[in-house]
Parts: structure tokens; C-alpha cells; sequence
């Protein structure tokens, strides 16, 4: 096993969890229809709002560039991809058509960084770091319980495959959650914030 | 070869397309702020013949096989001081000598193991030394990924005649494994704000040493150790480190510094760990030196130096003060302590006032300056503004040493974007070509 | 010959804790052509890793980190010295050519340019006599006040006030001979009596270094000891250390020299 630093568990964690958010985000402003509305262009495009998918790009692109090592210049390279193309998105009329590019880069450095990186664990905190993030997502939004359930047993089986460090109880006490017929949602994203812990 | 370069031009736009994807860039500070920037490529390469390079390559390893050796000597007997051959002012008072470098003797005896020596071509041909960059010379990486993604847009233009020169990270490999004291190799970056942190990440994914900051490492019972993410200790014997002397150790240097490695040169000096270039090589290509290098040839190897230097003046010498203050309009005068294009006067460039401000400055602190006959480039074609026009450009050819020097068959050619300008690094807004070094027979 | 018995102490207090504490120690006398060691004890507290090196000057350092939280660090060196100033040996002369130029605190600015010009020229028989020389023509333009410099303090911003502690009249010296180019040297060490660390200066004179002690105006004699010798005080520093926390911090020494 390759030798990872601290801060660069921490960085590939993020970068996961980052892009999950783009991902998603993109994907629900995609099923609204009407007009692009001044809300919605801050949502996706405010440099100075830290939760648009803009700044969230850009900390996915933050800790991408400084693991050009770990996960390779081909993977990195999608993520560079993803930032021009949401660049133009801000200057596009018709942004929705470029954000689309963004998420075919995102999910083609997945589909890279699942492929080309030899390193188990690095690897595995990237998709860890995207499984918790949807769990979270999924629970703040109006992703349906089934969802929400699926979504639960991807990270669960994520986690215990990665030889990370987990809070076992944790674990156990969201796999209840998502099992009750009616799920607490502010409670599960208190307990998958609170699953592992990373810089 | 015409009908390549026009192919090459063809394809301008998407060898740099290529060259954004993967995000090779600089970084620059402007106004106080961080950029970074996309360094513009060139498509159109410095082309170099299998004879010509060959006595390059000669001049070069002779050149860097001298300078290791004079670093060998300062730091020890100081044969070349005691018989003369350099007086001791230019070596002891310069910023670059550092007095707690005598006496070590770094792992493998080798002092520059990376260096970068900037030469320019005149228009009669003949090619001359400007500078020895026996610190942190940095660009290999650029013509080496730039080469990698012209291969990918424009296969048709790499028919088999050019030395492929993606074989640097194992030349980088190996003098890392071969000074390496036990332990892993690693490359230490001050992060990604550093203008050429591009190159740190590429480096360590081509040559698969991990790519460290300072906070990865400690120093524990006379060892360098990597900290992993799970407390776990790794030791390391050879730190590739992109820092500068100053800021590699607060509790030897520079007390002030955020950043740098507590003891990593208390060990270094026992020899527990290779520091690969080895702190104090500004000693050996400070301005001033660099007047000294083909003696240092003769001194060291018992041969004349292949390679000549620029004709250059030391005003601390009476005959070259004089020299200097007769023909100072036509003359480029150099600080010897700046570097990146600083501190470069041209003597015809200045008003009568200011000439005569410079040249009081002169006399008061000879040892300070060099001067330079200004040489007449022979200008490389760049391709702009789909047109072909000349420009100055100039050549950082990379001498790798381990057991003994080793010339990497390319090299960073650098090109000035301002016509007028001699001036080509990139810091001042130049861009860089790839150098096809010619196989025999092509 | 004498003995002399000598003991070094020094505190550094933080307002607030520190820890990860990495420090280069240079307070230990040690053995060399005119001083001999003996039955040394030292002791530096915390500590988790130490070690220790002559550095490119040849003085003793300890180094080493003091990983745990703390909000005092002490260093206690004691031992005998049996000094001898007539047992010299001959020095390398290929290493004393670094000691001729000046170094950022050693630079001669206007003030000492021109106290130099109004010297007698040269004409005397050996550096040794044109050092003491300089030194008593230093010493009737020059008053010990302590406190009116810092550690930082140069040679020709001391000068330009005539006023200053050891470390300031071995600096001032240091320039004036080397406006000349004569190899001269910073040394920090004790005399006897109680108080601080002492500092002089050392000219390389006939293939030896001797001392010459500016503050007292006087040649050094053998109730000296050195603890290191540099270019100037920063390569003397005692102590250069880094670390997390701690906030403001007070150092206090104490040394004690008594012949036994």
C-alpha cells in the first residue's frame, strides 16, 4: 500500500464529496422547467455565495490540483474540464447546456478515477467521500425514502469495505433510521455528518 | 522538415486545447494576488542536428562535472582559492556561499544534481553559456508533457527521426534512488502557490515519489520521516525539495520562516538524508562565479571548456572596469544578485542621467556587477496571429548527475513574445517551445 | 594555567503553552587547542529527542524537539575548564579567509567608514597589534550601556549611537578589521564572576587566533572560556528555536564563573 499523507486523505475525501454536490445539484436544477430565474443563477453561479455549484466546483478543483499525484494527470484532467465548462455556463444564455458538459466531466472522472487509480485506499475515500454526500443530499432534498434507503446501503457497504476508521455505532444507528417507514431526516444528517472523521 | 512545421502550425489550437485539459500552468503574483496562468506554447520546435547536440552534450557534462567539482572544493580543501585561480571575495562574499555547508560531504558526493544551464545561439551559430542554474532549475516538465500531447494531436509530424525526451522522470528516478540514503524519495513542494507547482505534482506522479510539504515530514532521532494519514512513520533518505536554502530549515536559517523542516540540515549534515540540489550550490552560479566557470574547467578537468561563456567583464579587475566604462552603451550590465530577468541593464537603454548614476554605482561596488557583450540571437520562428515571426529564444539544457552527468536530449527553449525584448523568462510573460533533439542520420 | 569552574543556566519562559518545540542549542564549552572539558553535566528540560554535532565552525550544538505542551524550557550546563592561552596550536589559515568579509551585522557603514579613515594608517608588525590597536582607539569613542542595544542590533547602527553592550564592541571591532582584511572572529563565552554569557573577538594573527577582549580593552588572557566562535553573533546564537503556541517569551541566563 502506497504511503497518503494526512491532509491528502482529507483533500480526496472532499474532493468526492464536492463533486457529488455538483453532480447533484446539476441534476436537479435539469428536471425544473420554466424560465431561468435570478434565484436559480445564484444558486449555480455566485463566486461569493461559498454553497453555489460554482465555489463548489472550485473546492473540488482546489483539492484536485494538489492530487495530481494521487489520482493521476488523465483523471485530474476531467475536473480541469468541468471548471472551463461551468466557466462558459456563467457567460451562456442558455447555461443549462454547458452544466450538462459539467456533469459529463464529473462523471467521467469518476468513471477514471474508479478505473485508472491503482491505490485501493485512495479510491475508496473518493467514493466515500461521494456516497456520505448524497446521503446528505438526498436527506435535505426531496429525494424519496426509497431513495434515501438505497443510498444508505451504498454507503454502508462503501464503508465497511474501505479499511477507514468509522464510528460502528453510527453506522448502525443510520441503517435503523433509514429503515423506520417514516425517516428523520435532520437526524440523519446528523449521523452521517458524524460517521467519519477527516481534516 | 518545412511541411511538418506547417502541420505543426495547422494544429496550433489544439495541441494548447490539449495543454488547458491537463491544467499546465504557472503561477504568478500580481498586485498581491495568486494567478495562475496557462504557459503559451509554441507549436513550432527548436530543432537541433544529432552532431550539434552531440557537442552540446559534451560541453554541458564538462561544464557540469566542473561545477559539482567546485563546489566540492569551496566546501572543503579550497584548492582553487589557495592557488589563486578565483580570488577569495568571489567566493566568500557572496550571498550564495553558506558558511554551514563546509565541511559536509552530501550522499553520492554530488552537489548539483539538477541543473539547468540557460544558453542562446548567436547568429553566426556558435552558442554560448548565459547562466548556470545550479539551485532549483525548474521547466523540464513543460516540453516533456508538451511533446506527450503534440504526439497525441499531430501523430503524423513524429516519424521517428526526434529523441524521445519523455524518459526525464526516470533519469529524475534515478538520481534520486542513487544519492537516496535508505527510505523513500519524496518531492517537497512549498504548495500550490508557487509558481511552479505544476511541475512538483507531474514530477511526482511520473517518478512516483510522493509529493510532500513540510508538514508531512519530521525529524525524529536523527532521521527523516514521512507522516502518513494514520500516525504511521516512513523513513526518507533523499527530499527532492523545490524550496530555497532559506526556507528549508528555521532552526538553521532563516528564523522567521513559516515553512521549512526542523534538524533536516543537522541530518543532512551527518549524511542520514540526500538533499538533492544540496543546500549552498548558489555559491557556484552566482553572476560573478559564472566569469570563472571555464577556468574552473581547465583548474578541475585539465582541458579547455568546450562550451564558451558570453564575453563578459569583471569591472572588480581594473583592465575590465575601464573596458567597461568605455564602451558602456553598448554593453548589458547584470546585478549579480538578482535573478529572473532582474537587475539587466542595457547600457544604450539609459538616459545620459541615469548612465551616469549606473556608472558612479559601478565604481563604488564593482564586485557587484558583471557586463556582458549583448549578444545577437539568431531569432526561432513562433507562429502568431496565424503568421510566422521571428523572436529571441533562448535554451535551458538539464544536466541530471548521479554517478556522472547525464544530458536530457531536449530542453526548455523559451521565446520572448515582445519583438524587442531579449528578455524570454516566463515570469516576465515569455512562452516555451519543445526541443527536438535529431537522431543520427535524420 | 587555571582552573575554573563554571556553570551555564538558561530559562525560556512562554506566557501561553508550547509544544512541538525543535531547538539548536550552542551554550557548551568544549575541549579544544586552549581549553580542556571536564566532568561536564547538562541537562535540558523537556525533551524528547536530542542529539548533537560540532557545527562548520566547530562548536558544540545540542539539538533536538521537545514534542510535549509545555510553558518553561531550561538548559543547565556546568563543568571545569582548565584554559591555557600558551598552548596554542596552529590554526587551518586555507579556513580562516571566510572570517575577512563582512556580514550583515558586521557591515561598515558611514560612521565606522569614518572613524576608520581617522586612524593611523597601517605600519605595525602583526594583526594582533593593529587589532589592539583599533581596540583602544574604539574603546576611548565607545560607553557600555546596557540595554541600549538588541540581539539585532549592527555594528554600524551601535556605532552611530557610540553606545553598547559586549556583543556590539566585539561587532564593531569585527568591522574595522575587516575593512582591512584582517580574519577576525565573533566569540561568545563566560569570564569569571556572575552575570550574562560574555562576547570578544578573535584576529587571526601568525597562524593562531588570539583574543582580544574590547569591552575591557585588554588582550584575552586564560580566565576565558570559549563556548563558540562564528562570523558574527548569529552564528553564536545560543539558542534558535521554533514552535507552536507559547506566545510572548522571556529568556533569562545566568552564569557563574569561579576558579578552583
Amino acid at each position: 500500500m502506497a504511503i497518503l499523507s494526512c491532509a491528502n486523505s482529507g483533500r480526496l475525501f472532499w474532493l468526492g464529496r464536492y463533486t457529488e454536490r455538483v453532480f447533484t445539484g446539476i441534476r436537479a436544477l435539469s428536471g425544473r422547467s420554466g424560465a431561468w430565474a435570478e434565484a436559480e443563477s445564484k444558486l449555480c453561479f455566485d463566486g461569493k455565495n461559498p454553497e453555489s455549484l460554482y465555489c463548489s466546483l472550485m473546492y473540488a478543483y482546489d483539492n484536485a490540483i494538489v492530487l495530481r499525484d494521487e489520482i493521476g494527470s488523465d483523471t485530474f484532467s476531467y475536473i480541469q474540464m468541468a471548471v472551463y465548462e461551468m466557466n462558459s455556463a456563467r457567460k451562456s444564455p442558455a447555461p443549462m447546456l454547458q452544466l450538462q458538459k459539467v456533469n459529463d466531466n464529473i462523471a467521467a472522472f469518476w468513471g477514471m478515477a474508479d478505473d485508472a487509480i491503482s491505490d485501493e485506499n485512495v479510491r475508496g475515500i473518493i467514493k466515500l467521500g461521494k456516497r456520505i454526500e448524497r446521503v446528505d443530499l438526498y436527506a435535505r432534498g426531496d429525494a424519496g425514502n426509497d431513495e434515501i434507503r438505497r443510498e444508505v446501503t451504498r454507503l454502508t457497504y462503501r464503508i465497511e469495505k474501505t479499511g477507514l476508521h468509522y464510528d460502528p455505532e453510527t453506522l448502525s444507528a443510520l441503517n435503523e433510521l433509514a429503515e423506520a417507514e417514516d425517516i428523520d431526516r435532520p437526524e440523519m444528517i446528523r449521523k452521517v455528518e458524524s460517521l467519519v472523521d477527516f481534516p | 522538415m518545412k511541411v511538418t512545421e506547417e502541420e505543426l502550425c495547422r494544429h496550433s489550437d489544439s495541441v494548447n486545447e490539449q495543454l488547458a485539459r491537463y491544467g499546465v500552468k504557472f503561477g504568478i503574483y500580481k498586485g498581491g494576488q495568486f494567478h495562475e496562468q496557462l504557459f503559451p506554447f509554441d507549436v513550432i520546435p527548436r530543432v537541433i542536428g544529432h552532431e550539434e547536440f552531440a557537442y552540446l552534450e559534451r560541453g554541458l557534462k564538462q561544464r557540469v562535472a566542473a561545477l559539482n567539482a567546485f563546489l566540492g572544493d569551496i566546501y572543503s580543501d579550497r584548492r582553487i582559492v589557495a592557488d589563486g585561480v578565483i580570488p577569495e571575495e568571489f567566493v566568500f562574499s557572496g550571498s550564495g556561499y553558506l558558511v554551514q555547508c563546509d565541511g559536509v560531504s552530501p550522499p553520492g558526493g554530488v552537489y548539483s544534481h539538477i541543473s539547468g544551464i540557460d544558453l542562446v545561439q548567436g547568429k553566426n551559430g556558435s552558442w554560448y553559456v548565459l547562466e548556470d542554474n545550479l539551485r532549483i532549475p525548474s521547466g523540464a516538465s513543460y516540453p516533456m508533457i508538451a511533446r506527450e500531447l503534440c504526439m497525441r494531436s499531430i501523430p503524423s509530424a513524429f516519424t521517428g527521426g526526434i529523441v524521445d525526451n519523455r524518459n526525464y522522470p526516470e533519469l529524475l528516478r534515478h538520481v534520486m534512488d542513487y544519492v537516496n540514503t535508505g527510505g523513500h524519495s519524496v518531492i517537497l513542494t512549498p504548495g500550490r502557490f508557487n509558481a511552479a507547482y505544476f511541475e512538483h505534482s507531474y514530477f511526482a506522479e511520473r517518478t512516483g515519489a510522493r509529493l510532500v510539504t513540510c508538514e508531512d515530514l519530521t525529524v525524529e532521532n536523527d532521521r527523516l520521516y514521512f507522516i502518513d494519514y494514520s500516525g504511521r512513520k516512513e523513513q526518507v533518505g533523499a527530499v527532492y525539495r523545490r524550496i530555497s536554502d532559506e526556507y528549508l530549515d528555521p532552526v538553521n536559517f532563516n528564523r522567521e520562516s513559516l515553512i521549512g523542516v526542523p534538524h533536516i540540515f543537522d541530518i543532512y549534515r551527518k549524511g542520514n538524508v540526500a538533499i538533492i540540489n544540496a543546500p549552498g550550490n548558489g555559491a557556484a552560479d552566482d553572476k560573478g562565479i559564472y566569469y570563472f566557470v571555464p577556468r574552473m574547467v581547465k583548474y578541475y578537468l585539465g582541458e579547455e571548456a568546450i562550451l564558451q561563456n558570453a564575453p563578459t567583464y569583471l569591472p572588480f579587475y581594473e583592465d575590465d572596469m575601464r573596458y567597461v566604462l568605455e564602451n558602456f552603451g553598448r554593453l548589458v550590465i547584470k546585478d549579480v544578485a538578482e535573478a529572473g530577468g532582474y537587475g539587466v541593464v542595457f547600457g544604450d537603454k539609459l538616459s545620459a542621467k541615469e548612465k551616469e548614476n549606473f556608472m558612479a554605482m559601478l565604481k563604488a561596488e564593482p564586485r557587484r556587477f558583471i557586463a556582458q557583450e549583448v549578444i545577437d540571437f539568431r531569432d526561432i520562428d513562433i507562429y502568431e496571429g496565424g503568421k510566422r515571426v521571428p523572436r529571441k529564444a533562448d535554451l535551458r539544457a538539464f544536466v541530471l548527475t548521479g554517478e556522472e552527468p547525464v544530458v536530457w536530449k531536449s530542453g526548455l527553449t523559451r521565446f520572448s513574445r515582445n519583438p524587442d525584448s531579449f528578455i524570454v523568462n516566463s515570469s516576465q510573460g515569455g512562452g516555451f517551445k519543445d526541443t527536438w533533439v535529431m537522431k543520427e542520420g535524420y | 594555567m587555571r582552573r575554573l569552574r563554571y556553570s551555564y543556566h538558561m530559562s525560556l519562559s512562554f506566557e501561553r503553552p508550547a509544544w512541538e518545540h525543535s531547538f539548536k542549542l550552542r551554550c557548551f564549552p568544549s575541549t579544544d587547542e586552549r581549553q580542556k572539558i571536564s566532568g561536564e553535566r547538562i541537562s535540558i528540560c523537556p525533551v524528547h529527542f536530542s542529539s548533537s554535532e560540532r557545527d562548520s565552525f566547530g562548536n558544540m550544538c545540542i539539538y533536538g524537539t521537545a514534542k510535549q505542551v509545555h510553558t518553561l524550557f531550561s538548559v543547565d550546563a556546568e563543568g571545569i575548564a582548565e584554559t591555557d592561552i600558551h598552548g596554542v596550536i596552529p590554526a587551518e589559515s586555507h579556513k580562516a579567509a571566510v572570517f575577512k568579509y563582512e556580514t550583515p551585522l558586521t557591515r561598515a557603514g558611514v560612521s565606522i567608514r569614518e572613524f576608520h579613515r581617522s586612524l593611523e594608517p597601517r605600519g605595525w608588525t602583526g594583526e594582533f597589534e593593529r587589532a589592539v590597536y583599533m581596540m583602544g582607539m574604539l574603546c576611548d569613542d565607545f560607553s557600555y550601556v546596557s540595554g541600549s542595544t538588541g540581539i539585532a542590533t549592527t555594528a554600524e547602527e551601535a556605532f552611530t549611537m557610540r553606545r553598547g553592550v559586549c556583543q556590539d564592541y566585539a561587532h564593531v571591532l569585527l568591522a574595522l578589521c575587516r575593512l582591512e582584511r584582517i580574519p577576525c572572529r565573533y566569540v561568545a563565552g563566560m569570564i569569571p564572576g556572575e552575570g550574562a554569557t560574555h562576547a570578544w573577538t578573535e584576529v587571526f594573527d601568525g597562524g593562531t587566533w588570539r583574543g582580544v577582549d574590547p569591552t575591557h580593552n585588554r588582550p584575552c588572557d586564560d580566565t576565558y572560556i570559549k563556548i563558540s566562535a562564528g562570523r558574527d553573533a548569529g552564528d553564536c546564537a545560543i539558542n534558535q528555536g521554533v514552535f507552536y503556541g507559547g506566545g510572548k517569551q522571556t529568556q533569562s541566563v545566568r552564569v557563574v564563573v569561579r576558579e578552583v
